[in-house]
């Protein structure tokens, strides 16, 4: 079950989505998070953010809307009390990065990079769709995510992993935008625009009117996305979207994903990936499957 | 210590007009539990509704805990209809609790879907010895169910003045406190709907009361991954901007906020 990245390896294909397992140490008493292949932590931004006023999420059928905001305690305060609790874990540890702007992004890498922490790379939000300036201006634009993750690649050697959005024209664009400026691999994908409506009040049931929609609501959406991306680049994928199951698993390393990323369905399940883990290893043993390389990309076409 | 517990149904019943009562077998939960925690409850796996459900804890003893709710959305008819013997997914205890009940004269207050973690308290304090005063309210008799005892000092009101006091909490608030014997150090603990507990929260600090409100918001993960479950605070220029000041968690900051601190309870 084990996966590599670059050369970076990984027990397990299973990792956790940011912002949806905080930095690990919430869920502690109940979970043995060294289960997982990696933890991917919350979001950090160079700068503390308080976050969007409520409400910030609202359920919808088979998933969920949020708009959040970014709320996190700036990468100072992260290097004081985070990092220290990363270090410990046994499971690799990948920091999320966002920003509002390319500075932003370039000193939070540059304060992380000189930190002393284990972690063995980033994932870059270019893609978050609840901040006006919550880097979504990189990810919907080629060349400013091209830039950024050349920016970017200059000043680590770690694992860089862009994060994309779905909410783009031609996701594969950007992929390949993020593949030329230096990227490791790609994460696909954020949340969806979303949008609903308490029909008491007529107001948006988020403060921001719009927000992201993720849980299984969105994992055709997710998976269409993955596969346009692994037709268009050669690094590796990430696959996140709507994922509760090891059949939701399968389906996104046939469709492209070298790797993937459990969010929403870790709220109603904390231990949703040891669970996976289980029901994967059974799946490879019942299908003959000796390697996850085997199933990535492995889809077959209708031949007409 | 968080416990994930397959709580056993071992009791479901709907104890007053839509109004229901559950008991689980929860050893964890129930041994570890205070006044004023939750519980994060999964009504059912469906992904349908991919939400945990907040309830307070209305009672936990001899590894046992009880909710009450009121059925009024997809998760609580789904739970309402939940059979004897029935597993259900809880995650708890969570969130602060009731405190300083020793230095006060508590004045407990609930109403509607309120009601649990007053009662709960109600019983604390009767353990402890405490002197108190407890007033509940709903719209009309058939929401209540237990009676009206001024001479305990347990008030009741309902809006059409079918059983005990008639008006809203803040009325029976009215109609009490001032004319009784309520030392200076008396405090308000109140938990119910927005409405009622704004009502309360502007009573108290027109009177210079202390006050502890319960409050409710939406929730998804309950153990302060998901900073959904915001409730605003009033905050200084200095710390305006810092993270979880102006917007606490109810799971991690509450549910239990002092009604000092918070702009509203609704």
């Amino acid at each position: 079950m084990h996966v590599k990245i670059r050369d970076i390896e990984f027990s397990s294909p299973l990792l956790t989505a940011s912002g949806t397992y905080g930095y690990g140490h919430e869920v502690q008493d109940m979970v043995d998070v060294n289960q997982w292949g990696g933890i991917i932590t919350k979001s950090v931004t160079r700068h503390p953010r308080e976050g969007n006023p409520p409400p910030r999420i609202a359920e919808t059928s088979a998933g969920m809307l949020n708009s959040i905001g970014l709320a996190n305690l700036g990468v100072e305060k992260y290097i004081e009390e985070i990092i220290p609790f990363l270090n410990e874990l046994q499971t690799k540890v990948i920091i999320n990065i966002a920003g509002s702007g390319k500075q932003d992004y370039l000193e939070t890498m540059e304060m992380l990079e000189s930190a002393n922490g284990k972690h063995v790379g980033y994932e870059i939000n270019i893609s978050c769709p609840n901040v006006k300036e919550g880097g979504i201006e990189f990810g919907v634009n080629c060349d400013m995510t091209e830039k950024l993750t050349q920016e970017m690649r200059k000043r680590t050697d770690k694992l860089l992993i862009m994060k994309l959005s779905p909410n783009v024209t031609r996701i594969e664009d950007i992929a390949q935008a993020a593949e030329a400026g230096g990227a490791d691999a790609v994460s696909a994908i954020n949340t969806v625009v979303g949008m609903a409506i308490d029909l008491k009040t007529r107001m948006p049931k988020l403060n921001t009117t719009f927000g992201g929609l993720s849980g299984p609501a969105i994992k055709p959406i997710a998976i269409a996305n993955v596969h346009k991306v692994f037709n268009a680049v050669k690094i590796p994928i990430i696959g996140i979207g709507g994922i509760a199951t090891a059949e939701d698993v399968i389906e996104f390393l046939l469709a492209g994903a070298t790797m993937i990323q459990i969010g929403t369905m870790n709220y109603q399940n904390p231990n949703l990936g040891t669970q996976i883990k289980e029901e994967l290893v059974t799946y490879y043993s019942q299908n003959g499957i000796e390697n996850t390389e085997d199933l990535i990309g492995k889809v077959e076409y209708h031949s007409n | 210590m968080i416990f994930r517990e397959m709580g056993k149904v071992i009791f479901n019943a709907e104890i007053s007009e839509g109004i229901f009562k559950t008991d689980f077998i929860a050893p964890g939960i129930s041994s570890n539990s205070k006044p004023g925690q939750f519980v994060n409850i999964l009504p059912c796996s469906d992904w349908q509704q991919v939400m945990r459900r907040p309830m307070s804890i209305a009672s936990q003893s001899n590894d046992e805990i009880s909710i009450i709710y009121k059925a009024v959305g997809e998760g609580t008819r789904i739970m309402a209809n939940w059979s004897i013997g029935e597993k259900v997914d809880l995650i708890g205890p969570l969130g602060n609790y009731w405190e300083g009940l020793e230095s006060c004269f508590p004045i407990i207050i609930g109403g509607g879907v309120g009601i649990a973690p007053i009662l709960n308290l109600h019983n604390l304090l009767l353990e402890t010895q405490i002197d108190h005063t407890l007033i509940m309210g709903a719209r009309h008799k058939g929401e209540h169910f237990f009676p009206h005892e001024p001479q305990k000092n347990i008030f009741l009101s309902t809006d059409d003045g079918s059983l005990g006091i008639k008006g809203n909490v803040v009325d029976a608030l009215k109609s009490i406190y001032p004319n009784s014997n309520h030392p200076h150090n008396s405090k308000i603990f109140s938990c119910g709907p927005p409405m009622m507990m704004e009502g309360v929260r502007n009573y108290s600090l027109e009177n210079q009361l202390e006050c502890d409100f319960a409050l409710e918001t939406i929730m998804a993960c309950g153990i302060g991954i998901c900073q959904g479950c915001t409730v605003e605070r009033k905050v200084t220029e200095s710390n305006a901007h810092s993270y979880r000041n102006r917007f606490a968690l109810a799971c991690m900051d509450g549910p239990i906020f002092s009604g000092q601190e918070i702009n509203s309870c609704m």
